[in-house]
């Protein structure tokens, strides 16, 4: 199959020029810094410091760098996607891509392609960084390329749902807007529906005790990708007693519903998971996209 | 037939803007499509390029139904909207490229054909410059390649020649010429009769979103041979001849410019004879009776005004 010409002509005209490298090195750098910053915080960069040397240390550095990436592909994605088809629209060329032979799901796959290669180049590019936790030892390799895996499979939904907003609007800034609100739906929505329920099943089995389950937790909260993210994090007890995380507890709490299933749900790790949703629902919001872009069906 | 247009008729919320327009094109015709701004032109061929769903009846190209098979018509169709639709950071053989590869052609083909038709167009030298330094002219000859690229038997060009100084047109008109010894089949749109009367074989006239006019561009003139004015100048007695002439029932209107009378009559050419025949009767010293030629744009106007009449 051929190279999709919309990733090949958006991926030209951004990586020509300097706008790219040097926002790239600036990703690098800060994540660079996050990571020089923590060591030196807790001493880890003086030689004969007692405190030095730890690979829990490194876990914990490695936790921050990869809530910051996550974090980041949240921010910016939507940025790349939700402008994809409106910028297109006010530059009249939309039109001209309508009318050609290439469907209008190829034309919305190929915006959504553009910002997971995007993703892609900073994943990449931040491998270095990352590296220098491995010296710290501590954290597998495994991880981290199921994690690079999350990430792709993340941004992919991320984008699908900028590209969405992007044919429902007119405007870039409503567009972004949009997808800002509805991933934080997605995503926070799902816990605050988990802690209503915890709330509700405690009320009525006030006797008994509620005592819930991986499938309580799995229920609500699959389609959240923070949830999905908790596989990524390494929990167990942080180096020091002070400081309680409550972010790092529900991950515990979680990897250890895991461990006490037997059945089939020991399987669906929260990744894999909330990695299927993010796939079914980025080829049904692409597929929504696509219809809404097609002229022949497209009214007013 | 290459195009054929069944009862097309598209109403936007409030406004009609195509109203039970049928047409047909038939293979290797220049089909000029004339009408006044906000006349319909646009909303039709933007239908009729699968642009725009209508709100009922039919368009076939080569037979094959737009609404039903969207894709396969835009195989063998080039569209030029009436904007120009550029990228600002492409060069002008990525800009072609580009397009070549949304039409599924790639590689060594899409450069060749870039390179003829960028020949074309006249563009060759333009060719690694970035498509927004080029003129507007440039620009407009850049979007005709572009709607060229899979080589369509059929091209839509939204009056390609707005905007654009003389020079430009002429160059456009030229571009255009090359186009019909190409074989292609072409309907054009433009708001003034005259830019395609030179260049068309048939002429469809649209007003209101109705054809109210199509054919030959003879067939057009035949229709209408004499704008219905006359010119009249009378050697004395002057006074007494608007008199008489505005007796006749066959006279509209008559207004003096210096020494010439120029008289608005209602109705074919076998009046003007009439008309003469009453003032010699009557003693007036004609010394020229001289009806103003038909010409397209006259054509036109009345079209367009009996059409407006009608609705009265
Ligand atoms: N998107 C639209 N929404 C509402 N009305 C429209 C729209 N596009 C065109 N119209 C109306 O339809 C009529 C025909 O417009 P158009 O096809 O652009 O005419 P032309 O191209 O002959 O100048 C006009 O009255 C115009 O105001
Ligand atoms: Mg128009």
């Amino acid at each position: 199959m051929r190279i999709n010409p919309i990733l090949k002509k958006d991926l030209k005209t951004k990586l020509r020029g300097w706008r790219t490298m040097v926002l790239l090195c600036c990703y690098i750098l800060l994540l660079s810094a996050i990571l020089f910053l923590y060591f030196a915080g807790n001493n880890m960069l003086v030689p004969y410091s007692s405190t030095a040397y730890s690979p829990r240390m490194a876990v914990d550095a490695y936790n921050l760098l990869i809530v910051f990436q996550f974090a980041l592909l949240f921010l910016a994605v939507p940025a790349i996607t939700a402008t994809s088809i409106t910028s297109e629209r006010e530059r009249q060329t939309l039109d001209l891509m309508l009318v050609t032979k290439t469907s209008s799901v190829r034309i919305v796959f190929g915006k959504v392609m553009v910002s997971i290669a995007h993703t892609m180049l900073l994943l990449i590019a931040s491998m270095p960084v990352l590296g220098v936790v491995f010296f710290f030892g501590g954290v597998n390799f495994a991880d981290i390329a199921k994690l690079l895996l999350f990430y792709v499979i993340t941004s992919f939904f991320v984008a699908s749902c900028g590209v969405f907003c992007s044919t429902l609007f007119k405007r870039n800034i409503v567009a972004i807007i949009t997808t800002y609100i509805l991933l934080g739906i997605i995503t926070f929505g799902p816990f605050i529906v988990l802690l209503i329920s915890v709330y509700v099943k405690e009320l009525v089995l006030r006797n008994v005790g509620f005592n819930p389950t991986y499938g309580d937790f799995l229920k609500p909260l699959f389609p959240s990708s923070i949830f999905g993210f908790t596989s990524f994090y390494y929990s167990g007890s942080s180096m020091y007693g002070y400081g309680y995380s409550l972010w790092g507890s529900v991950c515990q709490e979680i990897e250890s519903q895991i461990a006490r299933e037997t059945g089939i749900l020991r399987f669906f790790k929260p990744w894999i998971v909330n990695s299927v949703f993010n796939i079914v629902g980025s080829i049904l919001l692409i597929l929504l996209s696509a219809a809404k872009l097609n002229p022949v069906r497209r009214k007013k | 037939m290459m195009v054929t247009v069944e009862n097309l008729t598209k109403r936007y919320r409030k406004t009609l803007a195509v109203d039970k327009l049928s047409m047909e094109i038939p293979e290797g015709e220049i089909y000029g499509f004339v009408g006044a701004n906000g006349a319909g032109k646009t909303t039709t061929m933007r239908i009729i390029a699968g642009l725009l769903a209508p709100t009922s009846g039919k368009v076939f190209v080569e037979g094959i139904d737009v609404s039903k098979e969207p894709l396969k018509v835009k195989e063998h169709l080039g569209y030029m909207p009436d904007f120009f639709g550029v990228y600002d950071d492409l060069k002008v053989t990525e800009y072609m490229s580009f397009y070549g590869g949304l039409q599924g052609i790639y590689g060594a083909r899409s450069d060749e054909l870039t390179d003829s038709l960028l020949e074309l167009v006249k563009l060759t030298d333009k060719k690694e410059a970035y498509v927004d330094s080029l003129s507007r002219g440039m620009k407009q000859r850049l979007c005709l390649a572009r709607s060229l690229i899979h080589d369509p038997k059929f091209l839509i060009l939204d009056e390609p020649a707005s905007g654009l100084d003389p020079r430009a047109r002429v160059e456009m008109r030229e571009i255009l010429k090359e186009l019909r010894t190409m074989g292609k089949t072409v309907l054009i749109s433009s708001h003034i009769l005259t830019e395609l009367s030179e260049l068309c074989t048939s002429i469809g006239i649209i007003d209101d979103g109705r054809l109210v006019a199509s054919g030959s561009v003879s067939q057009i003139l035949e229709k209408m041979t004499h704008s219905g004015m006359i010119r009249i100048k009378v050697l004395e007695r002057q006074d007494e001849a608007v008199k008489i002439l505005l007796e006749m029932p066959e006279v509209s209107e008559v207004s003096s410019v210096s020494d010439i009378l120029e008289v608005k009559i209602k109705g074919r050419e076998e009046l003007f004879a009439k008309v003469l025949k009453e003032l010699v009767d009557k003693d007036i010293p004609v010394v020229s009776f001289h009806p103003e030629e038909g010409s397209l744009e006259s054509v036109f106007m009345q079209l367009t005004e009996r059409g407006t009449e009608n609705e009265n």
